[in-house]
C-alpha cells in the first residue's frame, strides 16, 4: 500500500511541475507580441441601415489597407509596426442581431479593438456589452446623446458630434433668418428625436416656437399624408429630421404633391449627395438646406491622416467609384483615431488605450475636423456641423455654406423661388 | 379635411376591398386561409415592377399577362397541396400552418431575389393629371386604383352569379359534401377559385406600389393581417361583405390618418380583434362554428 | 417507473422525469464556465422556454398562437417598466412581467371560443396592438416610446442568466406535470374531441384558458429576464414575429404534446440558425418555410413521432 501511496505522490508532483510549466509558458506566450492587431466591427448589408453602413465600413476596410500597406500600425506597447486585421459581422440592421455579434466579437474572437456600426440604434445595444466587458467602444458616427454618461468612460465618439449639438447651427440661421413659422417631423428614434428636441429648445430660446411638431414612424416610406396636413398650415420652413430613407421618401413626397415652401430642411443629402440626388434628382433637392459634412466641404489643413483632396482621390481609385460621401470619411476617420490610439497608448489595455484618446484630444486635426472629445463622457464636441443650401450655378447643383458667417462661401436664397 | 378623408376613403376602401376578395374566395370554396395571400401580392407587385424598369411596360398592361400566370400557377399549386388535406380531422389548423409555411417560403425566396428594399414606380405612369372631385384633389393613381378594383370586384360577381363555373363555385361553398354529390368536379372548382385568388392578389399587389407608397419582399407579412381584417369585418365566405369591409376600413384609415395620425396604423388589428370578440361572424357573415 | 410520493398530488412522476427537470438548468448554469458565449447560451435557454411554452398550448389543446410574441414583449415591457416606475429590484421585476403576460392572456381568452385559424391570426393582430402601443412616440413618456428601453440600473448578467435557467427548470417541470396529470389528459381529450369532452363533464373553455394562461406565463418569465439580461433594447426586438415563429418551428419539428420534442427541436434547429441564419436570416426563413411544410404534410407529429415508431419510449 504505502508503495503505490508513494506512486501517487510523485504522479502528483509531476503534475503539478507540468502544470506550473504550461502556466508559466502561457503567461510568456501572452506577454509576447501579437502577430496582429484585431479590429472587430458589424457592419449592416440589408435594411434600414445598410446604405450608411456599407460606406462607412468601406471607409474602415480603406484605413486598414493604407495601414497595412505601409507595414502595419506603429504600436507604441510593442514598440513596432503591426499588421491590421479587419473581423466584421453582418446585422442586418437588426439590434437583436447586434447584440448577439457584438457579444461574440468581444467573447469569442477576443478582438482588440471594437468599433460600432452605423448610427445610433446599432451602436446603442453595443455601448452596455462594451461597458460590461470592459472594453473600449470606438463610436464612428452613433450619436444619440443618452449614451454619454459619466459613469462609463469605455465609449469615444470619432466622427460627428453628438446628436444635441447639431441643430445649433441651424437654429442659429433660422433665427437670424427670422423665418416665423416653422414646421418640424422626425423620425421617432433617439438620433433625430434629440435633434428635434434641440431645435426646438434653442428655437424657443431665441423665442420661437414650431407651428407643427411630430414624430413619424422610423420605417415611413410615404410623407404624402404628413406633408398634405403639414402644407395646410402654411408653414415657411419645414424641418426633416430621419435617416436617408426618410429624406428620400420626404424630397419624392415634395415633388409628387407638387408643394412648395419657402424653406426645406434635410439631414441626410449633406452625408449622402449621391445617392438622395439619384432617387429625387437635382430638381427635387434644388434650394433644399442641409447640413454639410466632408466631402462637401474639406480640410486639407491636417497633422494626421490623409487631407481631403487626398484622401477623395486615393479612395476613389481603390474602390473603383465616383461619388465619395461622408459616411466613408466617417470609417476613415474611425481608423485614424485608433491608429493614433496604438501610437500613443502604453499598452493594450482598454483603459490605457482610452486614456491615449483623451491626451491627444483637442491636438488631432484630421480631413473630417477637428478632434475633441469630452473627457467626461467620451462625447464629440469638435467637428462641428454649419448649414448649407443647394444651389444651382450654371446648371450644376452645388452646396454653399450658408451659416455660421465665418465658414460661409455664399448667401442664402430665402425664401425659395 | 373631413370630405378629403371620405372621398379618399372610398378610393382606398375599393382597393382594399380588392385585397381582402382573393383571401374570401379562396377561404369561401375550400375553407382555408391563405396566410400567404399577402407574399402573392409581393410578387403581383413585383412583377409589375420589373415590367416596368426593364421593359416599359404600363402596369395596367401586366394584369392580363400575370392573370394568366397566377391563374394557372393557383390550379397548379392547388392539386400539389390540397387534395391530401380534405377530409383531415385537423383540417383547419393544418392548413392554416401549411399555407403559413408557404408563405415564409415565398417571402424568403423574395427577399433573396430582390432584397429588403422597398421598391416604387416613381413615374407617373397614369399621367400628370390629379383628379378633381367634389372640390378635393386626388392623385390619379388613386383613381385608377379604385377603379380597377371595382372593375375586378364586379366581374367577380358577374363571374359567381352570372356563369355554370360560378354557379358551382358557390354550390362548393355552400356545402362541399352536396356539391360533389350533384356531380360537380370539385377539385376543379376548388382550384379555379384558388387561381382566381391568386389573380385578385396579383393585382391588389400591383396596386400597392400607388396605393401605399412602395412594397418590399417582407410586403405579405404586414399586409395579410389587414387583408384578414377586412374580410373578418365583413363576413368570411360572403363577396359583397369584403367590399363592405374594405370600405369601412378605408373610411376609418383616412379619418384616423387626419386626425389621429400616429395611430391610424394599428386600425386594422384592433378592426380584427375587436370584430372577433364580439361579433364574430362579422357584419354580414353567417353565424360562425364555435367549437 | 418507480412511483414517488408525488402520485399523491396526482402524477406520476418518474426519476427520470425530476432528472430532467433539475439536470437541465444545472447544466446551463455551469455551461459558461466551458464556453463563455454567454449571451448565445441565454438565447438558446430562451427558446427552450419559448417552445415549451408552445408546446403547453399547442400540444395540449391544439391552439397555436402566431401572435406569441406579443406575450414575450409584455413581459419585457412589463418588468422594464416595474424597474423604472416602481423601482422593483430585479427578481420582482421578471415576477411583475410574468404577470403581465399572464393578465394580457386572460384579455385574450375569449378567443378560445373561435376555431384554431381565428385564434391565431387573432392573437398575431392583438400582439401587433400591444406594440403600436407600446412603441407609438405619443406615449413615450411611459413606454419610452420607440426610443428604447435602458435597464442599466439592474444590469447584471449573471444573476438574469441563472434566473433564466431557473425558468427553463420550471417549464420542463410544468410540461411534464401537464404530461402525467390528470389536467394534461382532459386537456387532450378536449383537443381530440371537444364535444365529447364536453359532454364527459370537462369544462372545456377553463381548460384552454388554463392551458392558454401557463403558456403565457413563460413566454411573459421569459421576456421579463431577457429584458434584464439585454437591458438596451427597442419594441421591435421583444414583439418580433420571429420569435413566435422559432419557438413554434422548434416545437413543432421536435414534437408538439412530448417532453422532449421541443429540447430537440430548438437543440437541431438553433444550432443551423447560429451556424448560418443569423447573419443571412433568409436562408433559414427559406429552410424552416419548406420544414414546416414537409412537417406538416408528412410528419405533423414531430420528430418525437419517429422515435415513437421506432419503439422508443420519448414521454
Amino acid at each position: 500500500m504505502s508503495n503505490m501511496f508513494q506512486g501517487h505522490r510523485f504522479l502528483g508532483v509531476l503534475i503539478t511541475a507540468a502544470a506550473v510549466f504550461l502556466f508559466a509558458y502561457g503567461a510568456a506566450a501572452a506577454a509576447a507580441d501579437p502577430a496582429e492587431i484585431t479590429v472587430g466591427t458589424l457592419y449592416a448589408s440589408q435594411g434600414a441601415f445598410a446604405v450608411s453602413s456599407m460606406p462607412q465600413y468601406q471607409g474602415l476596410q480603406f484605413w486598414a489597407d493604407q495601414v497595412n500597406r505601409n507595414g502595419g500600425a506603429l504600436v507604441k506597447a510593442y514598440g513596432k509596426k503591426i499588421p491590421i486585421k479587419i473581423v466584421a459581422y453582418n446585422d442586418n440592421s437588426t439590434t437583436a442581431t447586434a447584440s448577439t455579434l457584438y457579444n461574440q466579437l468581444i467573447t469569442q474572437n477576443n478582438v482588440n479593438i471594437l468599433v460600432s456600426d452605423f448610427g445610433s440604434v446599432l451602436t446603442s445595444v453595443a455601448v452596455p456589452i462594451a461597458k460590461n466587458n470592459k472594453m473600449l467602444l470606438f463610436d464612428p458616427t452613433g450619436t444619440g446623446a443618452s449614451f454619454f454618461t459619466a459613469d462609463n468612460p469605455y465609449l469615444v465618439l470619432t466622427s460627428l458630434p453628438s446628436s444635441g449639438i447639431w441643430p445649433t447651427s441651424l437654429a442659429g440661421f433660422l433665427l437670424e433668418q427670422k423665418v416665423a413659422r416653422i414646421a418640424v417631423v422626425y423620425a421617432a428614434n433617439d438620433f433625430d428625436q434629440s435633434q428635434a428636441e434641440t431645435l426646438r429648445s434653442k428655437l424657443g430660446e431665441g423665442g420661437v416656437t414650431p407651428i407643427s411638431y411630430q414624430a413619424v414612424a422610423t420605417d415611413t416610406r410615404d410623407y404624402g399624408v404628413i406633408l398634405r396636413n403639414i402644407s395646410a398650415q402654411n408653414p415657411d420652413a419645414v424641418v426633416e429630421f430621419g435617416y436617408a430613407p426618410n429624406d428620400i421618401a420626404f424630397l419624392q413626397g415634395i415633388q409628387n404633391g407638387g408643394y412648395h415652401f419657402n424653406m426645406v430642411f434635410c439631414v441626410f443629402p449633406g452625408q449622402q449627395f449621391s445617392i438622395i440626388d439619384k432617387a429625387v434628382g437635382d430638381a427635387g433637392l434644388d434650394q433644399t438646406y442641409t447640413y454639410p459634412t466632408p466631402p462637401l466641404y474639406g480640410f486639407n489643413k491636417v497633422n494626421y491622416g490623409m487631407g481631403m483632396n487626398d484622401f477623395v482621390k486615393a479612395f476613389e481609385a481603390a474602390q473603383k467609384v465616383t461619388n465619395v460621401n461622408f459616411l466613408n470619411i466617417a470609417g476613415y476617420n474611425a481608423g485614424l483615431v485608433i491608429q493614433k490610439a496604438l501610437e500613443t497608448s502604453a499598452s493594450l489595455k482598454q483603459e490605457d488605450l482610452r486614456a491615449a484618446v483623451e491626451s491627444f484630444s483637442g491636438q488631432l486635426n484630421t480631413l473630417d475636423g477637428a478632434f475633441r472629445i469630452d473627457p467626461a463622457t467620451g462625447a464629440q464636441v469638435g467637428e462641428l456641423l454649419p448649414v448649407a443650401q443647394f444651389q444651382t450655378e450654371g446648371g450644376a447643383l452645388k452646396p454653399v455654406i450658408v451659416y455660421p458667417a465665418d465658414l460661409a462661401t455664399g448667401k442664402a436664397m430665402y425664401p425659395a423661388r | 379635411m373631413l370630405e378629403f378623408s371620405l372621398l379618399a376613403g372610398i378610393l382606398f376602401g375599393l382597393f382594399f376591398g380588392l385585397v381582402g376578395l382573393g383571401l374570401n374566395l379562396v377561404f369561401g370554396v375550400m375553407r382555408i386561409v391563405n396566410l400567404a395571400h399577402g407574399n402573392f401580392m409581393m410578387l403581383g407587385a413585383f412583377g409589375a415592377f420589373w415590367a416596368w424598369q426593364l421593359l416599359g411596360w404600363n402596369p395596367l398592361v401586366t394584369v392580363p399577362v400575370q392573370g394568366v400566370a397566377f391563374v394557372l400557377a393557383g390550379i397548379a399549386l392547388y392539386y400539389l397541396l390540397v387534395p391530401r388535406l380534405v377530409g383531415l380531422k385537423d383540417f383547419d389548423m393544418i392548413s392554416l400552418v401549411l399555407f403559413f409555411g408557404l408563405s415564409q417560403v415565398i417571402e424568403a425566396l423574395g427577399v433573396i431575389a430582390f432584397g429588403n428594399d422597398p421598391h416604387s414606380i416613381s413615374r407617373p405612369v397614369f399621367g400628370r393629371h390629379p383628379l378633381h372631385f367634389l372640390g378635393q384633389t386626388f392623385p390619379a393613381a388613386w383613381a385608377v386604383s379604385a377603379m380597377v378594383s371595382l372593375f375586378l370586384i364586379v366581374l367577380v360577381y358577374l363571374y359567381l352569379y352570372r356563369t355554370r363555373a360560378g354557379y358551382a363555385t358557390r354550390a362548393v361553398m355552400a356545402s362541399r359534401q352536396e356539391a360533389a354529390a350533384s356531380g360537380v368536379n370539385v377539385d376543379l372548382v376548388s382550384a379555379v377559385a384558388f387561381g382566381i385568388g391568386l389573380f385578385l392578389a396579383s393585382v391588389a399587389g400591383m396596386l400597392s406600389l400607388f396605393m401605399l407608397g412602395s412594397v418590399s419582399a417582407n410586403f405579405g407579412g404586414g399586409i395579410i393581417i389587414t387583408a384578414f381584417a377586412v374580410v373578418v369585418l365583413g363576413g368570411l365566405g360572403d363577396p359583397v361583405g369584403t367590399v363592405l369591409g374594405g370600405l369601412i376600413y378605408g373610411i376609418g384609415l383616412m379619418v384616423m390618418e387626419s386626425y389621429l395620425s400616429s395611430w391610424a396604423n394599428v386600425l386594422p388589428y384592433v378592426l380584427l380583434v375587436a370584430t372577433l370578440l364580439l361579433r364574430p361572424s362579422g357584419i354580414l357573415g353567417k353565424e360562425v362554428r364555435h367549437v | 417507473m418507480r412511483r414517488t410520493r408525488l402520485s399523491r398530488i396526482g402524477l406520476t412522476a418518474s426519476v427520470r422525469d425530476i432528472g430532467l427537470v433539475v439536470l437541465i438548468p444545472v447544466v446551463f448554469a455551469l455551461l459558461p464556465r466551458v464556453y463563455n458565449n454567454r449571451l448565445l447560451l441565454f438565447n438558446v435557454m430562451v427558446f427552450f422556454t419559448l417552445s415549451q411554452g408552445i408546446n403547453i398550448i399547442y400540444g395540449f389543446t391544439g391552439y397555436l398562437p402566431f401572435g406569441y410574441m406579443g406575450l414575450f414583449g409584455a413581459g419585457a415591457y412589463g418588468a422594464a417598466l416595474s424597474v423604472l416606475f416602481l423601482h422593483a429590484p430585479a427578481p420582482v421585476a421578471v415576477l411583475l412581467g410574468g404577470l403581465t403576460a399572464l393578465v394580457l392572456s386572460l384579455i385574450l381568452s375569449p378567443l378560445l371560443r373561435l376555431s384554431g385559424a381565428y385564434f391565431a391570426v387573432a392573437t398575431l393582430a392583438a400582439s401587433e396592438i400591444v406594440y403600436s402601443i407600446i412603441s407609438n412616440p405619443d406615449l413615450t413618456p411611459i413606454t419610452r416610446g420607440p426610443y428604447g428601453i435602458n435597464l442599466s440600473v439592474i444590469f447584471n448578467p449573471t444573476a438574469s442568466y441563472l434566473t433564466m435557467a431557473l425558468i427553463t427548470g420550471l417549464a420542463m417541470a410544468a410540461v411534464i406535470y401537464l404530461k402525467r396529470s390528470h389536467l394534461g389528459l382532459s386537456l387532450k381529450a378536449v383537443r381530440d374531441d371537444s364535444l365529447s369532452a364536453e359532454m364527459a363533464g370537462i369544462n372545456v373553455g377553463r381548460q384552454r384558458m388554463l392551458a392558454l394562461a401557463g403558456s403565457a406565463l413563460f413566454a411573459g418569465l421569459t421576456g421579463a429576464a431577457f429584458a434584464w439580461q439585454i437591458s438596451v433594447f427597442y419594441p421591435d426586438s421583444v414583439f418580433d414575429p420571429s420569435i413566435s415563429i422559432f419557438a413554434i418551428v422548434f416545437c413543432l419539428f421536435g414534437g408538439a404534446g412530448t417532453v422532449l420534442g421541443p429540447i430537440f427541436g430548438v437543440a437541431a434547429l438553433y444550432g443551423v440558425y447560429n451556424l448560418i441564419g443569423i447573419t443571412e436570416p433568409q436562408y433559414f426563413q427559406l429552410i424552416y418555410g419548406v420544414l414546416i411544410m414537409v412537417l406538416i404534410l408528412f410528419l405533423p407529429e414531430g420528430i418525437a413521432s419517429l422515435a415513437r415508431r421506432a419503439g422508443r419510449n420519448v414521454l
